[in-house]
């Protein structure tokens, strides 16, 4: 039982992470590398604050969020001057800057070595030490961001990230303000990410720089890719899949060190299965005037 | 409604725009017509703010539009019409619509609000004014070209565009669907709505326009009626380059107009 809760755990997180790089991604199409480092960023600021400052739940959920998105306006604003392929190598240079001071900056992060002992949250009274309760926590929180992201693939402002995506000059001609709505696209979604990277630090209660490296950001985007940049069903049916995918492998007499290669490559194929059975839709070609 | 004054537009060393001047007044149509290369797609792409001049200014509505952003300068009541079909083909034909009606201060933040519900409604009464109700849940890419041209020329009506940039409407598009978007563009007539055409038929462009100004070189060579126009000399001159420029590289341009001539 507790191995079912622990899977439904991953899965909600994951769910948060996917749907929020859906947005961006998805809708918009914005090849967004940077994604996994507003996740560490969240899960660093709930780290911090809850370990170092004892600060509450309350303080740390909405703290990570909005720490988040206000990096996610260092995003924005390097997909203001960078476009397509350029701006997926400049997002990946802010992942690696990230990274880069999550492991230098011994003082805050201790590096390496992480932070240890991140406390379970207590809610209302309510001890969520256990990994039950901190699901039925935690399911809250999935049902509220899966319906406000369901939501927003319904409203204006889902297609006109869709329309942008699609010809820029066309959605800019019906008075789509680019730079306003790309912005708020990041900072919803590295919102949401900084939610996801909250929940991850709680329940591991330990984090350390090799748990945002680029490996998961592939993960994260395997899961969109093969669920369908921008459907929000095929998006949730994905990360239920790639999430419990491997998990029937641990039931073979595999030793773990050849295990752990085994999804990665389990994971490359599926994904360049994807790519190629879709290379012709998967990324359309941006029109222009 | 719209003055354009001493336009100028150098990309790296060429010379595109090269003191563009003209005027038009509210309800004009005017066709703009030149020979491939002579600036007609990048003097549209300077008045909805794709490209920003060096020098030189774009009147509006009586407001200085020449350094405004194109969201802006939509938001003022430009329309577009790209020569390479600006629709959304991934989008269904409805919410092209429905986009340009919540662009337009209509924007929606619940799928379930009444406001939602009052632009399908309104999307659909457009789609029906040009046939394409039936098909307003197909992907806008299923259609046909002369089916984009219609869809794309009824969102910037849905828009609420005062003045329509059109930029070869009828390019790669059926006779029969020729006629359907003539009809459509009589409706910009009978709207009152102001319309700048570019097209390459003098034909088609006479039927619709009461003044044709003629680019090449960057520059306006000739403004006047379409009689005037018609059977100045100097236009055969600019068509086929007996003033020295330009007759091999005009190729695409030449034949409808040689023939219209």
């Amino acid at each position: 039982m507790d191995y079912l809760i622990h899977l439904a755990i991953l899965v909600g997180i994951y769910l948060i992470l996917a749907q929020s790089f859906n947005i961006v991604f998805g809708l918009g199409r914005m090849f967004n590398l940077a994604h996994i480092a507003v996740y560490a960023i969240g899960a660093y600021t709930t780290a911090l604050l809850s370990t170092n400052l004892q600060m509450s739940f309350w303080i740390c959920i909405p703290a990570s969020m909005i720490i988040s998105a206000l990096f996610a306006l260092l995003i924005g604003a390097i997909s203001f001057k960078l476009d397509h392929d350029y701006f997926a190598i400049g997002s990946l240079a802010f992942s690696s800057v990230v990274t880069a001071v999550l492991i230098n900056w011994k003082s805050l992060t201790r590096g390496v070595l992480g932070i240890t002992g991140i406390p379970r949250p207590e809610v209302l009274g309510i001890d969520f030490s256990d990994n039950t309760n901190f699901l039925f926590l935690l399911s809250i929180f999935v049902a509220a961001v899966l319906i406000s992201v369901g939501i927003i693939f319904k409203i204006t402002f889902a297609r006109c990230l869709r329309a942008q995506a699609e010809h820029s000059h066309a959605a800019r001609s019906l008075g789509v303000n680019l730079v306003r709505l790309r912005t708020n696209a990041f900072i919803i979604s590295s919102a949401y990410a900084g939610l996801a990277g909250a929940f991850f630090s709680y329940y591991i209660n330990y984090i350390d720089p090799s748990s945002f490296g680029l490996h998961e950001m592939v993960f994260v985007l395997s899961i969109v890719i093969i669920g369908k940049p921008g459907s929000f069903w095929g998006v949730t049916a994905a990360t239920f899949f790639l999430v419990l995918l491997p998990e029937p492998l641990r039931f073979l007499s595999i030793s773990p060190s050849i295990l752990g290669p085994m999804r990665q490559l389990l994971y490359s194929l599926i994904l360049f299965g994807v790519v190629f059975w879709k290379r012709k839709t998967l990324f359309p070609v941006e029109r222009s005037v | 409604m719209l003055t354009i004054t001493n336009l100028r537009l150098k990309i790296g060393e060429m010379r595109i725009l090269n003191g563009v001047n003209f005027s038009v007044a509210p309800g004009e149509k005017l066709g703009i017509i030149g020979p491939n290369g002579s600036g007609k797609t990048t003097l549209f792409n300077c008045i909805s703010g794709f490209n920003i001049a060096q020098t030189g200014k774009i009147v509006f509505r009586n407001r200085d539009i020449t350094h405004l952003a194109p969201s802006k300068r939509a938001g003022l009541g430009i329309g577009r019409v790209f020569q390479n079909f600006g629709i959304f083909r991934e989008m269904t034909v409805m919410e092209n619509i429905q986009l340009a009606l919540e662009a337009n201060h209509r924007s929606v933040i619940f799928p379930w609000s009444k406001r939602n519900r009052q632009n399908k409604e309104k999307s659909l009464e457009f789609l029906a004014t040009v046939g394409l109700d039936n098909r307003a849940d197909e992907k806008a890419g299923s259609l046909s070209g002369g089916q984009m041209r219609l869809l794309e020329i009824t969102r910037a009506i849905a828009f609420g565009a005062e003045l329509f940039l059109l930029d070869e409407p009828t390019a790669g598009v059926s006779p029969k669907m020729k006629v359907q978007i003539e009809h459509s563009l009589k409706k910009l007539h009978d709207l009152n709505k102001t319309v700048l055409i570019i097209e390459h038929d003098i034909n088609f462009i006479q039927q619709l326009c009461d003044r044709i100004i003629v680019l090449d070189l960057g520059r306006v060579m000739l403004d006047g009626s379409s009689e005037e126009v018609r059977n100045d000399p100097r236009l055969q001159e600019i068509y086929f380059g007996t003033n020295g420029h330009g007759a091999p590289e005009h190729s695409e341009g030449q034949p409808r107009i040689a023939a219209a001539v």
